[in-house]
């Protein structure tokens, strides 16, 4: 027999940090999944009984009015990121001059190292009644009274948006820069003026990073937490601040826990629906 | 020679042209010149390429025939001069606008499209009717030879399919000039060598002016009917395969355009359009060319194929001493690397490795690595230039 050759004698080293990792969700995920099977004693953290009394819980209309909310304001934000980033990022990789792209980048990516809270305690500043915009507005003379941001969906979204937008630009930079200028040259060269040319070659190529952008948004937005806590103030519902206030207001884990499974089963199904909308398109890039 | 238009129409009445009895040529440039940053990529260039003819820009990379090409294509803008295609100032014309054919490097072929949908896009581009699409898409894969592929995906064909949609493409919407940007570098050799052949075919078939980037010097002499030769940006010689090859008018040409040997020499005498030069003992005309300006006893390097190299028994006169280096087997012939004794001659260094080419295998078996030998060099058939620098 011949002595057997260790191909990858590295690998249990490089795959043991991931094992620990997974090891780790998979087990709060069992902790999450106990605590919504068992039923909830009030005033106490230990739960009761096996129930399946939690998801009934689920369709009262607080909660469904929250998960209709999630699923809208991360879908509008998801939208809206990917308007606003796509030509950001189209910029960033197509501009041949050196500050542009600094400008792109660091604006684009450094809020990135902010951290979520950071960035929206920040626009409680731009947004509010005393704030930036409001103060602009009232200045130049266009309302007299301030618009109300705090506190409202809009506000969230539009806070949702900048904290998602870095992930959106870097998804789609990479996207376009795989793309060989070379078609849009050939484009051109058979008659296609820039904009034609964009939208039926660049554009078609990059759906693949539209795609993947978009549902990263959807993911990373659904996830959220501070900006619609923070802006939204309680009362803008969504999933996480409801798994927040069940949880940790009241106590009320096992709801929690059925909600946050909830939350968790609504994201995947929503993402793939996403996903199977947008095959066509994602076909049409040829990746 | 160069396929000229049968045709002789009016000449195009150009502000600042006096009127021709040619047609226009199909491209013209006006002391074009590029500049990246502080870079000229390429220097005051001009140049014409006539209707029909496939011109090939030659030259090593870096040396801006691409650049030329792109100026062409309007991919650039001239930092100065003017740009001429069919007559028309195109200058600052987008490529869109221009009627240029291009087949890239990597062919880029839309790969969310047919092959159908590749080389009809131009045509819809231009709003032309669906029927009328359909008909033409199907006469130029004809041409091409692949009729029965059109509803393939372009990732489906192989690297020679690839590029015969590529010329089909830019082909279709019958452009006033095909530019070809070394186009056969991605396919390998055997293949390189068939589709040379037909691309030549189709071209002098449809007559269409083509301009051909290439570094590979074999590609430029078997297929151009006038090739330019390119370095650091200059344009140093346009004239036929045949010119260029035996006539170069550069030391730069001379040396880039097929095997030579270069070898250290005197200048004698110069007289009209004839010079004489010692190699060694040898005494040889040249052309006198670029010695005009060099003082008789400097030095020169005198220009040689290795196949005009005959090897001869050592010490024979009107022969260049010299000794086998190594003999290396090419199939059909011999390459024999042999090191002249040249220390006779004043100032030039001791020696130099040269190469002859002989037919056949004879000398494997009597010129082992180290055997003295005479070489006889040419009469006729040698260039000269004064050294580099």
């Amino acid at each position: 027999m011949r002595p057997a050759i260790r191909r990858r004698p590295f690998l249990p080293l490089f795959v043991t940090p991931a094992v620990l990792v997974a090891a780790a969700i998979v087990a709060a995920m069992a902790a999450i999944l106990r605590y919504s099977l068992h039923a909830y004693v009030p005033g106490s953290l230990d739960v009761g009984g096996f129930t399946l009394e939690n998801f009934a819980d689920l369709t009262r209309p607080i909660v469904l009015r929250a998960l209709r909310d999630t699923v809208l304001i991360c879908f509008e934000t998801a939208l809206i990121t990917l308007v606003v980033g796509y030509p950001v990022a189209y910029a960033l990789v197509r501009t041949r001059s050196v500050l542009l792209k600094s400008v792109i980048l660091v604006t684009a990516v450094t809020p990135l190292f902010l951290g979520e809270v950071v960035r929206t305690y920040a626009w409680t500043v731009v947004l509010g009644n005393t704030g930036f915009v409001n103060a602009m507005l009232r200045q130049v003379g266009l309302i007299e009274r301030p618009i109300q941001f705090m506190f409202t969906e809009l506000g969230v979204i539009v806070a949702l948006v900048h904290v998602t937008l870095p992930v959106m630009v870097i998804m789609l930079a990479a996207a376009l820069a795989h793309i060989d200028r070379d078609y849009e040259r050939a484009a051109q060269s058979l008659g296609a003026g820039p904009v034609r040319a964009f939208l039926t070659v660049t554009l078609p190529l990059s759906m693949p990073g539209v795609v993947a952008g978009f549902t990263t948004a959807f993911a990373w937005t659904f996830s959220a937490f501070a900006t619609p806590q923070v802006i939204g103030g309680g009362k803008v519902g969504v999933v996480s601040t409801l798994v927040y206030q069940l949880g940790l207001s009241s106590f009320n884990f096992p709801v929690a826990a059925s909600l946050s499974l909830a939350g968790l089963v609504l994201a995947l199904g929503t993402m793939w629906a996403v996903r199977r909308a947008a095959r066509p398109f994602e076909a049409m890039g040829g990746h | 020679m160069l396929s000229k238009a049968v045709d002789l129409s009016p000449p195009a009445n150009l502000p600042g042209t006096a009127p021709s009895p040619r047609p226009a040529p199909a491209v013209r440039l006006d002391g074009v010149v590029k500049r990246f940053g502080t870079v000229t990529a390429l220097e005051e260039t001009w140049l014409q390429v006539e209707q029909g003819e496939f011109l090939t820009l030659l030259g090593p990379s870096g040396c801006g025939k691409t650049t030329l090409l792109n100026l062409m294509a309007g991919f650039l803008e001239a930092d100065a001069g003017e740009i001429f295609i069919g007559g028309d100032l195109v200058t600052a014309t987008p490529p869109y606008e221009r009627q240029i054919g291009i087949v890239f490097q990597n062919y880029a072929l839309f790969p969310h499209m047919s092959v159908a949908k590749n080389v009809g896009y131009g045509l819809r581009m231009r709003g032309v009717g669906k029927r009328e699409i359909a008909e033409r898409v199907g006469q130029a894969l004809d041409l091409v030879k692949l009729s029965g592929l059109a509803d393939r995906s372009p990732r489906q064909l192989s690297g020679g399919q690839q590029q015969r949609v590529a010329l089909a493409r830019a082909l279709v919407i019958r452009p006033k000039v095909l530019l070809l940007d070394e186009p056969f570098s991605a396919l390998d050799k055997n293949l390189r060598g068939a589709m040379q052949v037909e691309l030549k075919e189709i071209q002098r078939r449809l007559g269409v002016t083509t301009v051909f980037v290439t570094h590979d010097q074999g590609e430029a002499l078997s297929m151009s009917d006038r090739i330019v030769v390119m370095s650091a940006g200059r344009i140093r010689q346009i004239g036929t395969p045949d010119q260029v090859y035996r006539h170069p008018q550069d030391r730069f040409v001379a040396g880039f355009i097929g095997d030579v040997n270069r070898l250290p020499a005197r200048l004698e005498a110069c007289a009209g359009e004839r010079a004489t030069v010692t190699i060694r003992d040898l005494r040889r005309e040249v052309e006198a060319g670029a010695l005009r300006d060099c003082a008789p006893g400097a030095a020169v390097d005198v220009f040689v194929r290795p196949d005009h190299l005959t090897l001869r028994p050592a010490g024979e006169p009107g022969t260049l001493p010299a000794r086998v280096a190594a003999l290396v087997y090419q199939g059909s012939h011999i390459d024999l690397h042999a090191d002249l004794d040249l220390s006779a001659t004043e100032g030039a260094s001791a020696g130099g490795r040269v190469v002859v080419r002989m037919p056949g295998q004879g000398a494997l078996a009597t010129h082992a690595p180290g055997t003295e030998i005479g070489l006889l060099v040419p009469q006729a058939g040698l260039v000269a230039f004064p050294p580099e620098g």
